[in-house]
């Protein structure tokens, strides 16, 4: 690893410092921007949710043939989302990458709202959510199963799994952390962490179990995260209708969602490091890596949508032919080429370091990925419903008012759950960056905390 | 080995075809498409036999029309030598349906009468089924519907009326199967040919539509299905229809 | 805070607790006032619940007469379907026969006898008993009849049949008027003509299309709208598909696209209005070919000369060599038949036309053979009835009369002139100068709203009545209409009403009965007793009726469907075939004991009558040889068609169209009518504008454009539909919406093409040449909301829809369940 990863001027107390400053020193800043997403996210999502449960899903402007819609689009969109968190949080994790330790812990938060975030369209998307337990195999006297040949039950079981797993990483790896805020904060903050800490100490032994569990479950979730976006690829990849129906639909689903995570994360880095004081954790050589990443993955991701473009045509079919035609020319085409610009040219600019390492652009540019990843989404559903094999019924979907606006919610849910993560979870980890600090001179003083509380 | 041959040889008998021989009737439909004028009498008689809602203009306009049967109809050539052919599509009661493969709550399945039944109380509303269905014979109850009264005096009572959420589709009458196979079972006999015919069979002028059991080899649309005009709508796609379309005759000029 | 101890808590709960009791009793005595609780201990004898019971009667949707079957559940008619024994729909209906439903339970029925209060059409209604409604239209038409002046009195109806017309026309009789008047929007008047004229008769024929191989038909939508479009239907699959090894041909000559001309084997576009000049052209071809033999075969050969095939090519827009194709096909191919329809009866010319496409019946042998025209008996009952129908010119007399003060009572029955008559007739505003106007009409239609007193009847199924189907297929049949149901409002029944007044009215007239249902039994009676010996019975003789009942009524239905699809239609049990099955007259009238007959065996007739809801003979009479009168045939001949209106200014020729849904209009106001997707155009709930799509093209319109459509009379707002199979300079609309009146669900929606039609007539019947109208199209530079049901409309090489072609059969049959890859080219 490049020794330029590591914060130079840093000590281990400064990173206490920071860190626990972090969490506890909250401005009004934060409170304001934490009303407005909680507002944001109870008019724009719930509310719109409501209505929609009070009316049916004909509140969205889902129809007959295209009964699939931007909620579906934005389920797909979160668990993509979700895939760059905790996947690269393991990937660089086993791969020893030393300039991870600074980001991991928001990026596998990011995962796990993303999940959250996910399972919220699902009860959106569904027209009964007050059973969508009968999705989930349990005993009851109805004696009712899911049918387990279902690939939405694949989902179920895959998404969470892969919730579980990530939930259970991201709280392991932030053990020892727990316990270095807990000694340096009093009253209820204290007791709470108390609790989360689950009475760490740092023996020997707890590092040596934590370090043999973590990398075990660093393993165990590559291809579990791998499988889910799979998964969900085969929610069309199993149907037979044109252009849905493809082999290549898993592959695809897996790197669109760490490409579109791996964007998030950029985003998510650029507002850490600014708002947060991060400056000097999250630094140009994290964004320099991850633009190296994107890259390759825009390249990827382009090679794979011409291969599907191509089979489409190398198939046929009148009905592939008429799908293909009808994404490139069709009345949702504006859409498709802004895709392409987004998702396949802009992305080249990264070629060049002085872009990767320029904070703003690489913002700009990650957030322009995931608009066009959002559309590719919207397009897999939106296109391919609408031109299906009996000309007769071909319609046309476009989106209502609700369903726009359930967007707008579900993105500040999405802030919201991460706003509030951040007052909890020390965003960057405190022990591991300090693994990559010189050790400091032992402590002789009192074992005072270094940093006391301001009130 | 022996429970992968079990597996093995379920699995085969579940892929063969004729697999639901086996059951006791297996319900299926013919379409003559050299009878059928695209009349329409067919949709109205099955939206008052299974209480399909009046959607209404609005819903229309947005694409939510409710009809279980409906008439396609395709153009060829230009004027004046011009042709429009009609082709009624329902559900296919497919015995290799992918809209049941993929209801996460069992839902849709196939029921022992060679029926795609749907049972609207389970249905969550995903509307997977609706996306699988090659045909686009599934409808979704986008809101609740209402009957001005007193239009709702006409509902039938042996036919539940859906809510918003749950997903509708061509039951090949079940009720009036059911029934028949009341009075049969009262009878101490099987169903015979011409007991039990759906609303929409039932009221076609042209006779275009004939139902009957695919297992009974005398019954009139077992014969015709050895019609040699006999096809199967989106047959490459190997859902394993039980609606059988008979092509349409056309002679050029006579 | 203040300390409560435990005294003061349980005080303060029981104080709550009585205060909440209290409160929320008082809250649901005022949301629900006290209801009585009804106990239905003993259900009405004829219902079990949950147990569904069938009704015969008649379908009154459209003139066809179809016989129907109701299924009732718990008082309450749940579904109509054919009654299998009747000939006419043979356990068949149309779409409009199945929403039959949505007239009885229809939102907006006229619930009570209702009174202006306001003025004429201003909606101020006011509720009244019908002791008062009664007696305020009996007595001012006794006033009128004892000061002599009962001719001011009119009765405007809908067209009436059987006994009903019996009916009608005695209550006038009774009132001292003869202004019976039947107006129906589409009464055959020009067939009629042209069937008078040819072979001297005053029945429509019957049109044997199941056993015809070869169908000629000019503009008739017989599977649409034309006659008995059920019957038709039935017809058309048993010659295409019936028959083994036959396949019976259809051709359609009309310059747009009906259902019947999608459903052809053969659709040939022809100039409006040249439909006779080109059967003038396939007769001069038969008769020029020798493929006619007649002893009048020069008479034909003379008359027809002036119109070869060549010299009507461009008139008519038809090639001459497929105007002699089909002629030779017409005369090779037994049995054909040729049928002409209101595309080519709407004109100046219709009944010349008319008489020119039915005269191709008798160059070619087809009368009075199976598969060809057959002659219909006179009637049972109803006779008279024809003259009463009005054509447009007699309407336009009835207005007169009404402007110059002639008619003093308007009594109107179910009939909607001032929606199914032009603007330029002036109708609404003649009816407005008729001081007094009774509506018998069960819904608030356009003539209605205008009246003074509405006397609402019963929808047809919960009404009284009998019917004899015109046209009849060949033999004598009859069906008796039922209420299936009790009456859901303060209606009666029309009969019961005319009986009412009249006995008020007149006591000592001829119109003894004081129901309905005693009239028709009377009537009914007198058929039993001409039929049937009335000598001593014998239980025996009463058997033999429900033996030979149920065999006769099965050949009723044999004789109709001759390739007999009826066992698939055969009720479940043995029960129900009793109930469903006819009492045909000839079981009675072949009894093998006449002496056994006693006059009381009529109530066991009646009953049967009613179980099985038709009546009839099962034997078609022999038809002598046909001959046509020389001055007809020396006058045959079909000018060219007129138009109102320059085709500088008015570019276009308007075809209205009777829709498949809402036929005249009747129909617009039943939601399943509303929602049904035309067939052609799957447009549901409103009105457009067919137009070619290359003149479309040509003008910028796209589908959906709104356009003003301009006559010489007036202009209405339309959306353009651009319709592949129609004529360049024609553009067709169909009629029935446009109304504003008519419920919820018809008014305010689309517009009627009637409005802006031409007062152009055909001079010999008066009728209104409805499709003699030009108009031109001016764009409005507005969208209008065109809703459709379809998507894409071609099929991209898809092979949705398959063909094969006759004699390919082998071919075909190795293709059969095997996979066909869809492969085509991009679109
Ligand atoms: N409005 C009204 N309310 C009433 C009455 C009334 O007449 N009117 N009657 C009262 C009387 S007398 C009674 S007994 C009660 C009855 O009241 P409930 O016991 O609620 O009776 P049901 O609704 O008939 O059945 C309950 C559920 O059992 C399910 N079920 C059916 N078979 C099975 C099975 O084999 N296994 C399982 N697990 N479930 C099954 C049904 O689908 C249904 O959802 O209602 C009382 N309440
Ligand atoms: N299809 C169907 N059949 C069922 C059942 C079902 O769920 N479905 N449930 C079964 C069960 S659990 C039961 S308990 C039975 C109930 O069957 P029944 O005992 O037949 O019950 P109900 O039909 O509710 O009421 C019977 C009659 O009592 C009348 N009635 C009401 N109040 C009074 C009164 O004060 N005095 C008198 N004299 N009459 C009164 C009512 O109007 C009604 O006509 O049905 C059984 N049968
Ligand atoms: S009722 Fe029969 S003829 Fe009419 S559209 Fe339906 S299937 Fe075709
Ligand atoms: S036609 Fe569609 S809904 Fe019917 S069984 Fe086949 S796949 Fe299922
Ligand atoms: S909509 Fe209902 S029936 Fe269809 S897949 Fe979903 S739960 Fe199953
Ligand atoms: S079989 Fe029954 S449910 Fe299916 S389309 Fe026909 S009438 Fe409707
Ligand atoms: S053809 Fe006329 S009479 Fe027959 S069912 Fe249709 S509307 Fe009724």
């Amino acid at each position: 690893m490049p020794s330029d990863a590591r914060p130079q001027e840093l000590t281990y107390a400064d990173v206490n410092r920071d860190v626990v400053r972090s969490l506890v020193e909250t401005g009004s800043k934060y409170y304001i921007t934490l009303a407005c997403s909680i507002g944001v996210m109870l008019t724009c999502f719930f509310f719109p949710w409501f209505y929609q449960l009070y009316y049916g899903i004909g509140a969205a402007g889902v129809n007959h043939p295209s009964v699939w819609g931007t909620y579906l689009a934005s389920f797909i969109f979160w668990i993509g989302l979700s895939h760059s968190g905790t996947l690269l949080s393991c990937v660089l994790h086993i791969t020893n990458s030393e300039w991870r330790k600074a980001m991991y812990r928001s990026a596998e938060a990011m995962t796990l709202f993303s999940l959250c975030v996910a399972a919220m369209m699902v009860m959106v998307h569904v027209g009964r959510p007050w059973f969508i337990h009968w999705a989930v195999p349990y005993p009851n006297q109805m004696e009712m199963w899911p049918n387990f040949r279902s690939p939405l039950m694949f989902d179920v079981m895959a998404i969470t799994t892969y919730l579980t797993g990530s939930t259970i990483f991201i709280y392991m790896g932030s053990i020892p952390d727990f316990a270095a805020v807990r000694d340096r904060t009093t009253g209820w903050r204290h007791h709470m962490y108390v609790v989360l800490s689950l009475g760490w100490r740092g023996t020997d032994l707890e590092w040596h179990r934590l370090r043999w569990a973590y990398t075990f479950l660093a393993v165990l979730i590559i291809p579990l995260a791998v499988s889910v976006h799979s998964i969900v690829s085969w929610d069309f990849a199993l149907s037979i209708v044109p252009a849905l129906h493809q082999t290549i639909f898993a592959p695809y689903f897996v790197v669109g969602a760490i490409y579109s995570g791996t964007a998030g994360i950029v985003t998510v880095m650029y507002f850490l490091r600014k708002y947060m004081n991060f400056e000097q954790y999250i630094t140009k050589v994290h964004f320099d890596n991850l633009g190296k990443l994107l890259l390759v993955l825009s390249l990827i991701w382009t090679y794979i949508n011409i291969v599907e473009l191509f089979t489409g045509w190398y198939g046929g079919t009148s009905g592939e032919i008429e799908a293909l035609r009808y994404r490139l020319f069709g009345y949702y085409a504006p859409l498709y080429w802004e895709m392409i610009l987004f998702c396949a040219v802009a992305p080249l600019l990264m070629i060049s370091k002085r872009f990767r390492t320029s904070f703003v652009p690489m913002l700009i540019l990650s957030i322009l990925i995931n608009i066009g990843m959002y559309t590719e989404r919207f397009l897999i559903v939106g296109t391919s419903l609408s031109r299906q094999y009996l000309p007769d019924a071909w319609g046309l979907y476009v989106p209502s008012l609700v369903e726009l606006s359930i967007i707008v919610g579900s993105v500040a849910m999405f802030i919201t759950l991460f706003l509030i993560f951040v007052k909890i979870f020390p965003s960057v980890s405190i022990y591991e960056v300090k693994e990559t600090l010189p050790e400091p001179e032992p402590d002789t003083t009192t074992g005072e905390p270094e940093w006391q509380p301001t009130h | 080995m022996s429970f992968i041959d079990d597996f093995l040889a379920s699995w085969r008998e579940y892929r063969e075809p004729g697999y639901y021989d086996g059951f006791d009737y297996h319900w299926t439909m013919s379409v003559d498409l050299d009878r059928c004028t695209g009349c329409g009498a067919c949709i109205t008689a099955c939206q008052a036999e299974n209480n399909i809602p009046i959607v209404g203009e609005d819903a229309i306009a947005r694409g939510r029309e409710m009809q279980w049967i409906r008439i396609e109809k395709y153009w060829e050539g230009e004027f004046p030598d011009v042709k429009l052919r009609f082709i009624p599509m329902l559900c296919q009661h497919c015995d290799a349906a992918p809209c049941e493969t993929v209801c996460p709550v069992s839902a849709t399945y196939h029921n022992q009468d060679g029926l795609n039944a749907q049972v609207y109380n389970r249905c969550i509303g995903t509307r997977s089924c609706a996306v699988y269905c090659p045909y686009e014979v599934r409808y979704f109850n986008y809101n609740n519907h209402h009957w001005d009264a007193p239009l709702e005096q006409q509902l039938n009572p042996d036919v539940s009326v859906r809510e918003k959420g749950v997903m509708e589709k061509c039951s090949f009458c079940i009720q009036r199967i059911r029934q028949a196979k009341d009075v049969a079972k009262d009878e101490g006999r099987r169903v015979q040919d011409g007991d039990v015919q759906p609303a929409c069979v039932q009221t076609c002028p042209t006779e275009a539509l004939v139902f009957g059991d695919q297992n009974d080899p005398d019954s009139r649309v077992s014969q015709t299905m050895n019609d040699e005009r006999a096809y199967h709508v989106l047959e490459e796609l190997n859902t394993a229809p039980s609606v059988v379309y008979l092509r349409k005759v056309e002679t050029d000029a006579v | 805070m203040a300390s409560i101890d435990r005294r003061d808590f349980l005080k303060l709960v029981g104080a709550g607790g009585v205060g909440t009791g209290a409160g929320f009793m008082l809250r649901e005595a005022i949301k629900h006032p006290v209801e009585n609780l009804v106990p239905y201990p003993v259900p009405p004898e004829d219902f079990s619940p949950g147990i569904a019971t069938w009704y015969n009667t008649v379908c009154s949707m459209c003139s066809a007469g179809c016989g129907i079957t109701v299924r009732t559940r718990e008082g309450r008619a749940k579904k109509i379907e054919g009654n299998p024994s009747h000939p006419v729909s043979q356990g068949r209906l149309c779409a409009r026969g199945q929403a039959g439903l949505q007239v009885l339970y229809n939102p907006d029925r006229v619930t009570t006898p209702l009174q202006q209060t306001g003025e004429r059409g201003s909606g101020d209604w006011l509720p009244l008993t019908w002791t008062e409604g009664l007696s305020q239209i009996s007595g001012r038409l006794g006033e009128l009849r004892s000061s002599g002046q009962g001719g001011a009195v009119c009765l405007l109806s809908e067209g009436q049949r059987g006994h009903m017309h019996g009916l009608f026309e005695q209550f006038m009789a009774n009132i001292g008027s003869d202004r019976l008047v039947y107006y129906d929007y589409d009464h055959p008047h020009p067939l009629l003509a042209a069937m008078n004229r040819l072979f001297g008769t005053s029945e429509l024929p019957y049109f044997d299309l199941g056993n015809t191989d070869y169908l000629v038909s000019f503009g008739a939508d017989y599977l649409g709208s034309w006659l008995s479009p059920v019957h038709h239907g039935l017809g058309f699959g048993r010659s295409r598909q019936g028959r083994d090894h036959h396949r019976g041909r259809f051709v359609q000559i009309e310059p747009r696209m009906t259902l019947s001309g999608a459903a052809a084997d053969e659709w040939i576009a022809a100039i409006p209005g040249t439909e006779g000049i080109i059967a003038l052209a396939m007769a001069n071809r038969i008769v020029s070919q020798g493929g006619y033999q007649g002893d009048d075969a020069d008479a034909w050969a003379a008359a027809l000369e002036p119109y070869s095939a060549d010299a009507v090519a461009e008139q008519t827009g038809v090639a001459a060599e497929t105007i002699a194709r089909v002629a030779d096909t017409f005369a090779g191919t037994g049995p054909s038949l040729a049928i002409g329809g209101d595309g080519a009866g709407r004109h100046s010319n219709g009944v010349d036309a008319l008489t020119a496409i039915t005269a191709l019946n008798y160059l070619a042998g087809n009368l009075g053979i199976e598969g060809g025209l057959i002659f219909n008996p006179e009637p049972v009952a109803g006779q008279g009835a024809a003259a009463r129908h009005a054509s447009y010119r007699s309407m336009l007399e009835l207005a007169e009369d009404a402007r110059e003060g002639r008619i003093q009572v308007l009594i109107v029955n179910q009939a909607n002139p001032v929606f199914t008559m032009p603007a330029a007739a002036g109708i609404g505003e003649a009816l407005a100068r008729i001081p007094l106007i009774v509506s018998l009409s069960s819904f608030m239609d356009e003539t209605t709203a205008m009246a003074d007193l509405i006397l609402p009847s019963h929808t047809y199924l919960e009404a009284w009545g009998d019917d004899f189907p015109e046209p009849g297929v060949g033999f004598r049949a009859g069906a008796i209409s039922q209420p299936v149901v009790s009456p859901l409002y303060d209606t009666r029944d029309t009969g019961d009403t005319l009986l009412a007044v009249a006995a008020a009215v007149n006591p000592d007239g001829a119109l003894t009965a004081a129901t309905t249902e005693e009239y028709l039994r009377e009537q009914w009676r007198a058929i039993f007793e001409r039929d049937a010996p009335t000598e001593e019975g014998t239980a025996q003789a009463q058997e033999a009726i429900a033996a030979e009942t149920v065999e006769a009524a099965a050949e009723v239905v044999a004789q109709a469907a001759p390739e007999d699809d009826a066992a698939a239609d055969a009720p479940a049990n043995a029960e129900a075939a009793v109930a469903q099955v006819a009492p045909a007259e000839g079981a009675v009238a072949t009894n093998p004991d006449p002496a056994g007959w006693m006059p009381d065996a009529f109530d066991e007739f009646w009953n049967s009558l009613l179980r099985a809801g038709v009546w009839g003979e099962n034997t078609r009479a022999e038809q002598g040889p046909v001959t046509v009168d020389a001055s007809v045939i020396d006058a045959i001949g079909v000018d060219a068609p007129e138009f109102a209106g320059s085709s500088e200014t008015y570019p276009f020729i308007l075809q209205p169209y009777l829709s498949l849904n809402m036929h005249d209009g009747s129909g617009a106001n039943l939601p399943w009518m509303q929602e049904l997707p035309d067939p052609l155009t799957s447009v549901v709930y409103g009105s457009w504008l067919e137009i070619n799509p290359e003149t479309a093209r040509e003008l910028g319109l796209r589908d959906g454009d709104l356009v003003d459509v301009e006559s010489p009379q007036g202009t209405i707002s339309v959306p353009v539909l651009t319709f592949p199979a129609i004529m360049p300079n024609v553009v067709a609309m169909p009629v029935g919406q446009g109304h504003s009146e008519f419920g919820r669900y018809a008014s305010g929606r689309g517009a009627n093409p009637i409005e802006i039609l031409a007062p152009q007539v055909e001079p010999e019947t008066g009728s209104l040449a409805w499709n003699a109208t030009r108009v031109r199209l001016n764009p409005t530079g507005r969208r209008a909301n065109l809703v459709r049901t379809s998507g894409l409309s071609r099929d991209l090489g898809r092979g949705i829809i398959q063909t094969t072609a006759t004699g390919e059969a082998e071919e075909h049959a190795s293709t059969k369940l095997r996979s066909i890859p869809i492969t085509v080219e991009p679109a």
